[in-house]
């Protein structure tokens, strides 16, 4: 079986996110870049399921510049068995990476796409979604534990009211979230024996893809996080804090 | 017996005895010929564990100095690294130089008994095997061997009431009792020697001359004493040559390895291997993943353990019920090289790569992940051990397979991430490094380039709030007694220590090499630092790096400040009871032990060291906090933490104030504090914390802030 694995680049979560003047965008000058922490899930779960199943592909993809290799370099180095890179300079919305990753599923045919649930940079949770549908193939989406049999997969999902478990028949996507499991750390010489692996590059044109803007960023600006903190001491007052405050709301 | 003495030097005034008497000379054809065979069997022991010890990588010479090899024989001959079991380390002492004294004697025998037959003398006309050397050669010989007799004694009484902790062999009773069984017939075949040859003196020989005394007791006559004789020698005799034979496939193969293990010039405490990037392209691996990626030394340990269990006692993770006993890794290591390394050597031989021979894995199976990843690298089990066996190196060296081959996950694996990422474990923006010292004057680097010493801070001053008043003490006491230093601000990065103690040798090399840049461009020479960690990394790990800097801990630095009296103490007598808890990293691997001391006698007793309260262990023989070797970023439950008996130990001191010196140590023992149910509580203060409360600082311009 081939699984298909995308994986974004996006700014280290631990990073002081600083957005720039003209409020284009978020300063990346000096920001570290890692791979989305739910796509790192995903990966960790591709190589768990070819830990069982020996005949399993994982083939890490992304959409972007130059620099996404350096991710690809990491799927590689986590496990992945091959990574591609679609060539692409502009940050596409979930709609046209959905796009373009159709374009790529057509091209692998994979068995499975197993992706994170939201990139960490936009949190917009439809990529996954879009491309099901673009596809239409079953999907099961916030996955927390992922049981992959022979004709089927079982997966629970983390919903509101509680978890859900759904079967579904190969092909699917699943985007899979937190607590599906804890991605392994990729160290320096797993990097250095990954360089042996291939990172294809593949340009829009090649898939037959064309970046139609359905979604346009118009400023971008930092939330406003003045928190009040107020020490105090003993737990009768913090009572009455919390009163006061809910009163006041 | 005086009166035996007397009549025997009147039968024959030359005083000897006649070697191989009462044996024919075909007896003793045969006898060479069993010892020729005895020994062949003996180097054939010894060659096929040098062939296993040979699996290994050769490591890259060291050249030690005659000082050091002194040192190293001395600690050999007089035993000196057995410590803590006295009455066990009595015997071990009784036994081995029982067993050499009487192993020499009897090399001086042949000797003596070659020598004389190449120069044609008569059995009775001995080289030098007479005289005062016979009497000295004879009442010595006796001597040791009631040594060994009672050493072997106190051995098997162990082993017979022991409980589960001592590892048990049937072979090691065979040892025991060939030793026991060599040192009686010894003395029977010399007691009738003596009533069979009439030697004179034979008071001398005081054992064998007792046993002879009660033979004759009990009537027996010379020719009895003659037949009864030849049958004791050749009993002994072939005893002795079996124990030979069989000596390096019992636990005896422990004094050849022990001995070229602790000649060998091994890695220091708180000292780890390097790999370079170029070894890792060559061999396409890091780490010890199979029994023959290991160094030829560790090998050499295998054989050099006997189980004796020392490490396990001294280990906080075994003391905690972690899964590890350092013990165990180093026996299941030995055990896996005796399955595997024949096959290993076989297909070698058949392929002309040594490197295409089948290699098993050692993770899983023999060693599993959960024990390499309990181990604190607080340096015990080798500190601790008396032949030198390291099963921390090994364990660090399976570590960096794991690591490699992103077997780490979670918590710890984060903490790798983030140190990558943020030159901090924590993760932590790297611009926030300086944040520390918003609200307080420290020079750095640029404000005062001619600084004589770069005060360190280190990630968890620069980001944890518990640790930052730390450094702020640390800042008020160098400021205060016009110390010219300076920091790095926000230009510092982990040293790498605890990554590298974790298997992520890269890593730390790409931290090192970045601050070792750093040094250079501000042309440091000299460092202090508050956690023992980089003080190590600094001391041990850098200088593989090219990174050669004097450096202190800040505690020594104090010290030598109170000392001379730039940072005057005030006198005033303070009440409480205070402990200090010695860091692993400072006080075992650095051998820096008194200076912290000193500071807090200073600071709290008017300099007098006695009145500090001392814990159960302390100095080098400390117990660990649990947070080293990467431990720190381990979840555990309160209740699982290694360093939870030394938390207790702490406590039982009833002291108000434990003070540390290392920032892990001030988390961990916080933290083990704050869970413990115990009703006894205790503050938890650094050194320069409780330093600079004695020190009146109203005098410092600035100062009023934090």
């Amino acid at each position: 079986m081939k699984i298909l694995v995308p994986a974004k680049r996006v700014p280290d979560t631990d990073q002081k996110i600083e957005v720039c003047e003209d409020h284009s965008g978020i300063e990346t000058g000096h920001l570290p870049f890692v791979v989305n922490p739910f796509d790192a899930i995903a990966l960790e779960e591709a190589i768990r399921i070819r830990e069982d199943r020996v005949d399993a592909e994982i083939v890490a993809v992304s959409v972007g510049d130059l620099e996404y290799e350096e991710q690809l370099r990491t799927a590689l180095a986590m496990g992945a068995d091959r990574a591609i890179r679609v060539d692409c300079i502009e940050s596409l919305d979930p709609w046209n990476t959905a796009c373009v990753l159709k374009a790529l599923v057509e091209q692998e045919s994979p068995d499975l796409v197993l992706m994170g649930k939201q990139a960490v940079d936009g949190d917009c949770n439809q990529t996954g979604q879009f491309l099901a549908a673009m596809l239409d193939w079953p999907q099961a989406t916030f996955a927390s534990r992922i049981k992959c049999l022979e004709d089927k997969l079982l997966v629970d999902r983390e919903t509101d009211a509680g978890i859900e478990t759904v079967e579904l028949p190969f092909p699917a996507v699943i985007t899979v979230d937190l607590r599906l499991n804890e991605p392994r750390y990729a160290s320096l010489p797993g990097i250095m024996k990954a360089k042996k692996k291939e990172i294809a590059e593949i340009s829009m044109g090649d898939l037959g893809v064309q970046n139609a803007e359905k979604m346009h960023t118009v400023s971008v600006r930092s939330a406003k996080t003045a928190r009040k903190r107020v020490m105090v001491s003993s737990s009768c007052e913090l009572a009455e804090k919390l009163r006061e405050s809910l009163k006041s709301t | 017996m005086e009166r035996g003495l007397l009549s025997a030097a009147q039968v024959d005034p030359v005083l000897t005895r006649e070697v191989f008497g009462n044996v024919s000379k075909t007896s003793q054809l045969i006898f060479y010929l069993l010892a020729a065979a005895a020994v062949l069997c003996f180097a054939i022991g010894v060659y096929r564990r040098v062939r296993l010890w040979q699996l290994g990588a050769k490591p890259a010479g060291k050249s030690a100095s005659c000082k050091a090899l002194g040192r190293k024989l001395g600690d050999i001959l007089f035993q000196r690294r057995m410590i803590n079991r006295s009455k066990i380390n009595l015997a071990h002492r009784l036994l081995f130089v029982g067993f050499g004294i009487l192993f020499i004697g009897t090399v001086l025998i042949a000797i003596e008994h070659v020598l004389a037959d190449l120069l044609g003398r008569e059995p009775t006309d001995p080289l030098f095997h007479k005289g005062l050397y016979f009497a000295l050669y004879e009442v010595t010989l006796d001597l040791f061997g009631l040594a060994m007799i009672v050493g072997c004694c106190v051995f098997m009484a162990r082993r017979w009431k022991a409980d589960s902790s001592i590892d048990r062999y049937p072979a090691d009773w065979v040892v025991l009792w060939a030793f026991l069984l060599i040192g009686i017939t010894g003395y029977v075949t010399e007691g009738l020697r003596i009533i069979q040859a009439q030697t004179p003196l034979p008071g001398w020989s005081f054992v064998g001359y007792g046993i002879a005394s009660l033979f004759q007791a009990l009537d027996m006559s010379q020719s009895a004493a003659t037949e009864v004789h030849i049958a004791a020698w050749w009993f002994h005799a072939v005893l002795a040559l079996a124990f030979i034979a069989a000596f390096p496939y019992t636990r005896l193969m422990h004094s050849i390895a022990g001995v070229l293990n602790l000649m060998h010039d091994a890695e220091n405490l708180g000292e780890m291997q390097l790999v370079t990037l170029e070894e890792l392209e060559e061999t396409g691996r890091i780490g010890v993943s199979a029994i023959d990626h290991f160094d030829r030394s560790r090998l050499i340990q295998l054989d050099a353990c006997v189980s004796c269990g020392r490490c396990e006692d001294a280990c906080p993770a075994f003391e905690a019920g972690k899964p590890l006993s350092p013990r165990t890794v180093v026996q299941d290591l030995r055990t896996h090289l005796n399955v595997v390394g024949p096959g290993i050597l076989a297909t070698t031989k058949d392929a002309k790569d040594p490197s295409d021979g089948d290699s098993v894995d050692i993770h899983g199976d023999t060693i599993s992940a959960e024990t390499l990843w309990s181990c604190t690298t607080c340096g015990a089990c080798a500190d601790i051990c008396p032949l030198g066996v390291t099963p921390l190196g090994m364990i660090t060296d399976m570590r960096r397979h794991l690591v490699g081959e992103g077997q780490l996950r979670g918590a710890p694996a984060t903490s790798l991430q983030k140190t990558q990422r943020s030159g901090n474990p924590w993760g932590l923006p790297a611009n926030d490094r300086f944040a520390w010292a918003a609200d307080i004057e420290v020079p750095t680097v640029k404000d005062n380039p001619e600084f004589e010493y770069l005060y360190w801070v280190g990630c968890a001053a620069a980001y944890d709030r518990r640790i930052q008043n730390v450094a702020r003490s640390v800042v008020k006491l160098l400021r205060y007694a016009d110390v010219s230093f300076a920091v790095l601000g926000a230009e510092e990065k982990c040293t790498g220590e605890s990554a590298r103690r974790m298997g992520d040798e890269f890593l730390f090399q790409e931290l090192a090499a970045a601050n070792i840049d750093t040094f250079k461009k501000y042309r440091v020479r000299k460092i202090v630092a508050h956690c023992p960690h980089c003080v190590n990394s600094f001391l041990q790990d850098y200088p593989q790096l090219g990174g050669n800097y004097e450096v202190i801990h800040h505690s020594q630095l104090l010290d030598l400040l109170v000392e001379t009296g730039r940072l005057p103490v005030s006198t005033a007598d303070k009440q409480g009871k205070v402990v200090y808890h010695d860091p692993c990293y400072l006080a075992r691997a650095n051998e820096v032990t008194e200076a912290p001391r000193r500071v807090i006698a200073a600071a709290h007793f008017e300099k007098d060291e006695s009145r500090l309260t001392e814990l159960p262990r302390n100095r080098r023989h400390t117990s660990c906090c649990g947070g080293g070797g990467g431990r720190m970023w381990f979840d555990d439950s309160p209740g699982n933490r290694s360093g939870n008996g030394r938390i207790d130990e702490i406590l039982n001191s009833c002291a108000e104030t434990v003070a540390v010196s290392c920032p892990f140590c001030m988390v961990m023992v916080s933290d083990g504090v704050a869970a413990s149910t115990s009703q006894e509580s205790v503050q938890v203060r650094d050194v320069a914390e409780i330093l600079v409360d004695s020190i009146d600082l109203d005098s410092l311009p600035g100062s009023s802030s934090s």
